[in-house]
């Protein structure tokens, strides 16, 4: 291709065309931040897992039913899911330190793509888990009013509180995608891109 | 980190900084976008530079760092597509014989190379600095067989871009 090679040795002429950056611009410029994908991938990963974990310290404390099976069953999921975190804790550290630049683009790319989709399975675990407890805790709740004759009104509250968790997770869903779709939108269609080269 | 290294780095990157200066002008289009660029490419080569052993060249182990910050660190995206990039550049090309028709043809091909996605670019990039095609599929991690196939299909693709109509 004839304007190919022109375009090459043009090219190799070009670095005379560079305003240059002296060392003291250098000095300058290593000591400032980064604002690499990575590093907003890294604080908004920490922030949910600091969401997550100190959400359950929120919640009330008390006696969530008299039944002591009910009981032993939630204390169960509480302590699966502090073993679960911290599982996913060193998963989360372990990826995210092999994010490294100096990888071939590919590898770079899947790297940061694994950390993040750490983060999502958390998140995943953490919706299943409230959805379990919430089961567990209604089902029992249901039991009681049952046998007071207010089954009716149960399944009334219970359907009204479904919807309103049904309807906080999708808000925040949403917004997550929201997030994670400006920060990652290049990053993944480059990716897609890179992948096609090797089908 | 200690002043020497710091003294080292800063000095290899000043002699070196045109490998960074030109993936800035493939992956920007206004002069704040490539210093910004230039900036975070810096940043990131200076981040990675304690693991730096020397047992390749800098410009070679620069070239892998800047090209991974433009295409998957680097957060913004381009917001127009370059036209008054050339401009800055005639003076020197008055040096030699003035060519008009070359002239015209660098700037439509210069156009083209703008049109075309991140990962086309820097394969690009890679076969205007002479890199052979082993250590093009190293850099990008794809397969030396299909590197060579797309770099096909890019030269094909400009051609169309210069010249739509086939003729």
């Amino acid at each position: 291709m004839k304007e190919l090679d022109l375009l090459k040795k043009d090219w190799q002429k070009i670095d005379n065309s560079f305003v240059q950056v002296s060392e003291t611009e250098i000095y300058k410029m290593i000591h400032k931040k980064s604002s690499s994908i990575v590093k907003w991938i890294f604080i908004i990963s920490i922030l949910e897992f600091i969401v997550l974990n100190s959400l359950s310290y929120l919640m009330p404390n008390e006696k969530i039913s008299d039944s002591t099976i009910v009981e032993l069953v939630i204390s169960i999921l509480d302590y699966f899911s502090y073993g679960v975190a911290l599982f996913f804790m060193y998963l989360f550290y372990r990826n995210y330190r092999s994010i490294s630049v100096t990888s071939n683009t590919k590898k770079l790319m899947e790297c940061i793509l694994n950390t993040r989709k750490t983060v999502r399975y958390y998140i995943i675990f953490n919706i299943l888990l409230v959805f379990v407890m919430s089961i567990v805790v209604f089902f029992n709740e249901f039991q009681i009013e049952y046998a007071n004759n207010n089954g009716a009104k149960m399944i009334f509250i219970c359907l009204l509180m479904l919807f309103f968790i049904a309807l906080i997770i999708g808000v925040v869903w949403l917004f997550y995608q929201l997030i994670y779709g400006i920060l990652l939108k290049k990053l993944n269609r480059n990716y897609v891109e890179l992948k096609k080269i090797d089908l | 980190m200690s002043d020497n290294l710091e003294h080292s780095f800063v000095k290899q990157l000043r002699e070196n900084q045109n490998i960074i200066h030109k993936i800035c002008r493939l992956y920007t289009n206004d002069d704040d976008a490539h210093k910004d660029l230039f900036q975070e490419i810096t940043i990131q080569l200076w981040k990675a530079f304690p693991k730096f052993r020397g047992d390749s060249k800098f410009s070679t182990w620069a070239y892998r760092v800047a090209l991974n910050t433009a295409i998957t660190l680097y957060r913004k995206t381009k917001r127009s597509i370059n036209t008054v990039e050339f401009e800055g550049r005639q003076h020197f090309l008055n040096d030699v014989e003035y060519d008009y028709e070359e002239e015209e043809q660098l700037k439509l091909m210069y156009q083209a190379v703008y049109q075309l996605n991140d990962i086309e670019k820097a394969l690009i990039f890679m076969y205007l600095e002479d890199k052979d095609y082993h250590e093009i599929s190293e850099t990008l991690g794809i397969s030396e067989v299909n590197a060579r196939v797309k770099m096909n299909r890019i030269k094909g693709k400009l051609k169309k871009i210069l010249n739509p109509l086939g003729i």
